[in-house]
């Protein structure tokens, strides 16, 4: 379903050239659970930020569900990450100015669902993630694990095949960790392929496979739990 | 644009409103300096012409003068004056004279009962009345044909002399004395605006028929001749012919300037009219400016919004937000900024403008007042206003907008 074919990714800053990503080749099948390590530096996010086509690589070709993606413009990589990723990022980013339901809300806005088809979701999802009660409340007034889950419901509302999670549970307490966890647990069981960023092995654990970065390569790909 | 985007727009715009409470402020001010200045501008130049009409309304009046050059032999500095059988003759050989009246005057004493007072009292045609824009006030009337005909003692006085004979009673049907002569008052001038004089205001001054002046005052020449004619667009070169015509007779040269005198009220209202018209398009683009000091500040204020929103940007861009979305929430918020702004600007401007007209202008200010408290909103003004605010919306709108929709997602979301 995500294939890299030779990814490598240089970042220019003035005159400087930092290589992030070098020569990458990975395959993940529908339906896998992949954690990737690494220290640090190491391309982790780089590596992430490229399959959920918020970046594009500076060479090589990344093929998604046959698809290369690589020659896309801006809006049709725009419906990719509507329709086929959901992402989840470390610090939530959330909108702060908007409530629970509206953040929960804003993938399908983007996409045209109709009024009530949106009503249904949203509250669908908060009743999975157990926040039905914080609708109407805005990310500053809920906890760190109450706004991952914020944040995850927002990255199901387009229903993805794909969940990206960079360090999802990196700013959260072991227990709201565990909480999260339980969740991506959950969507894996029931058939979405999930990729996930974490320093933390017991985080590792719940992954079927792991993929180890090093200086932006691939050092070690699908050692098992 | 799908209607639940703008819907979300606008709940995002609502919930950050204190943030560009500013921005609204700086339009709002813009606008209401614009159309102040269009307003007072028009209202100035407006009060230019009316000053102008008080005078007298497409006019050309001929009075003597001196040569300036020799002519025929003839030495320079010849006085030359006019007479009753000019009139005549002008009258003959000039057909565009839609109206045409002598005008002698002298002061002479007048009473009422005890009060006593020295005035102008002018001899004139009754077609004088329409030429000099003079306006009965109600229940009188100007002196007339048959005045004329039968030189009737009949008086027609400004309103400084009525009040000045008569304090605030009616003088129509009163009986004056203009040196000892009895006269019966048959009206009172209304009040006019009038920027120029030749001889004192109107206001001050007693008209009787000409006929009935040559009874009592036998000076030989005439003071003015006025002439008004058919077609105002002939003041020039009816300036002309008449020189020609009096030239031939009084013997001076076609060109000199100075052996009668000319004041063409019409040539007069030309050039003043475009001088107003001058400092309102002066006061226009001072205004115009303004705003667009106002425009170029939103513009960075609305940069700097992008800026402080670039996160939001990068989320929805994650979440699937296409460039157009981005472009079109800052561009319509841009948009709203501008009409909320503007709304108020305009309301405040059209309330100062009204408020300042309730100031009452007496018709002796000739002065600053008639110029400065009758500022005119007009619905042109807001026209050419509503045009240079679109293409400054426009113009602060757009450039912030595509940059918020430029950006790269991951740079906006690594953004702090
Ligand atoms: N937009 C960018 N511009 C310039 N350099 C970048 C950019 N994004 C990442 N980098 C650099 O590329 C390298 C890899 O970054 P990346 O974020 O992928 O690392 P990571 O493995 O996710 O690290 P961490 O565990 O700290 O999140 C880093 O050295 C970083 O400084
Ligand atoms: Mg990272």
């Amino acid at each position: 379903m995500i294939e890299f074919r030779n990814i490598s990714k240089v970042y220019k800053m003035g005159e400087v050239e930092f290589v992030a990503l070098k020569g990458v080749f990975i395959a993940v099948q529908k339906g896998g659970f992949i954690s990737i390590m690494g220290p640090s530096g190491s391309g982790k996010s780089t590596l992430m930020n490229i399959i959920g086509c918020l970046d594009t690589p500076t060479e090589g070709s990344y093929y998604l569900d046959g698809e290369n993606v690589s020659g896309l413009t801006f809006d049709q990589l725009s419906t990719i990450r509507n329709r086929k990723v959901g992402f989840v990022f470390q610090n939530f980013n959330l909108l702060p100015y908007a409530s629970a339901y509206e953040n929960i809300e804003l993938p399908m806005l983007f996409n045209g669902k109709k009024n009530t088809e949106r009503k249904r979701r949203v509250n669908e999802l908060l009743e999975m993630v157990g926040l039905l009660p914080w609708a109407r409340h805005r990310p500053t007034e809920m906890s760190g694990g109450q706004q991952q889950r914020v944040a995850i419901a927002r990255a199901l509302a387009m229903d993805p095949p794909i969940i990206l999670a960079d360090e999802p549970t990196g700013n959260l307490d072991s227990k709201s960790g565990h909480e999260i966890m339980d969740i991506f647990s959950r969507l894996w069981k029931e058939g979405r392929t999930i990729l996930m960023v974490t320093h933390d092995p017991a985080i590792a654990a719940f992954s079927q496979s792991t993929i180890r970065l090093l200086d932006g390569a691939v050092q070690e790909n699908g050692a098992a739990h | 644009m799908r209607v639940q985007l703008l819907h979300l727009f606008w709940n995002e715009f609502r919930k950050r409103r204190e943030k560009t409470s500013l921005i609204t402020f700086a339009i709002a001010w813009g606008a209401l300096s614009l159309l102040l200045l269009m307003s007072f501008g028009r209202g100035l130049s407006n009060a230019g012409s009316v000053n102008f009409k008080g005078l007298g309304n497409t006019l050309i009046m001929v009075s003597r003068g001196q040569t300036s050059k020799p002519y025929q032999g003839l030495p320079r500095a010849r006085r030359i004056h006019i007479h009753m059988e000019d009139l005549e003759l002008l009258k003959r050989q000039i057909p565009g004279i839609a109206m045409i009246s002598p005008e002698a005057n002298n002061n002479h004493s007048i009473s009422y009962h005890s009060k006593e007072s020295n005035r102008s009292i002018n001899g004139v045609y009754p077609c004088f009345a329409e030429m000099r824009s003079q306006v009965p006030q109600a229940g009188g009337r100007f002196i007339n044909d048959l005045d004329q005909e039968k030189a009737r003692r009949v008086a027609f006085i400004g309103w400084n002399v009525a009040k000045e004979l008569f304090g605030g009673g009616n003088p129509v049907g009163k009986e004056i004395r203009i040196e000892r002569t009895p006269f019966t008052v048959v009206g009172v001038m209304k009040k006019k605006q009038q920027s120029s004089t030749y001889q004192g205001p109107d206001s001050e001054t007693v008209y009787i028929p000409f006929s009935t002046f040559c009874q009592i005052d036998f000076q030989r020449f005439l003071d003015r001749i006025h002439i008004r004619p058919a077609d105002p667009k002939d003041a020039l070169f009816m300036e002309n012919q008449v020189r020609r015509i009096l030239g031939r007779k009084y013997r001076f040269a076609d060109d000199d300037a100075n052996a009668v005198n000319f004041w063409n009220t019409i040539r007069d209202y030309e050039t003043g009219a475009k001088i107003f018209k001058g400092i309102e398009i002066f006061l226009s683009i001072i205004g115009g400016l303004t705003l667009l000091i106002g425009a170029v500040g939103v513009t960075n204020l609305m940069y700097a919004v992008v800026k402080e929103r670039t996160r939001e940007i990068g989320i929805k861009m994650a979440l699937g937000a296409r460039r157009r979305h981005i472009v079109m929430q800052f561009f319509l918020e841009t948009s709203v900024i501008f009409f909320k702004g503007t709304l108020w600007g305009t309301l405040v401007a059209f309330n100062i403008v009204s408020l300042v007209n309730l100031i009452p202008v007496g018709y002796e200010d000739f002065g600053i007042k008639a110029y400065l408290l009758r500022p005119i909103f007009s619905f042109d003004i807001l026209i050419i206003f509503l045009v240079v605010l679109c293409v400054l919306v426009f113009v602060s709108g757009i450039f912030p907008a595509l940059r918020a929709s430029r950006q790269n997602p991951i740079d906006a979301l690594r953004y702090e």
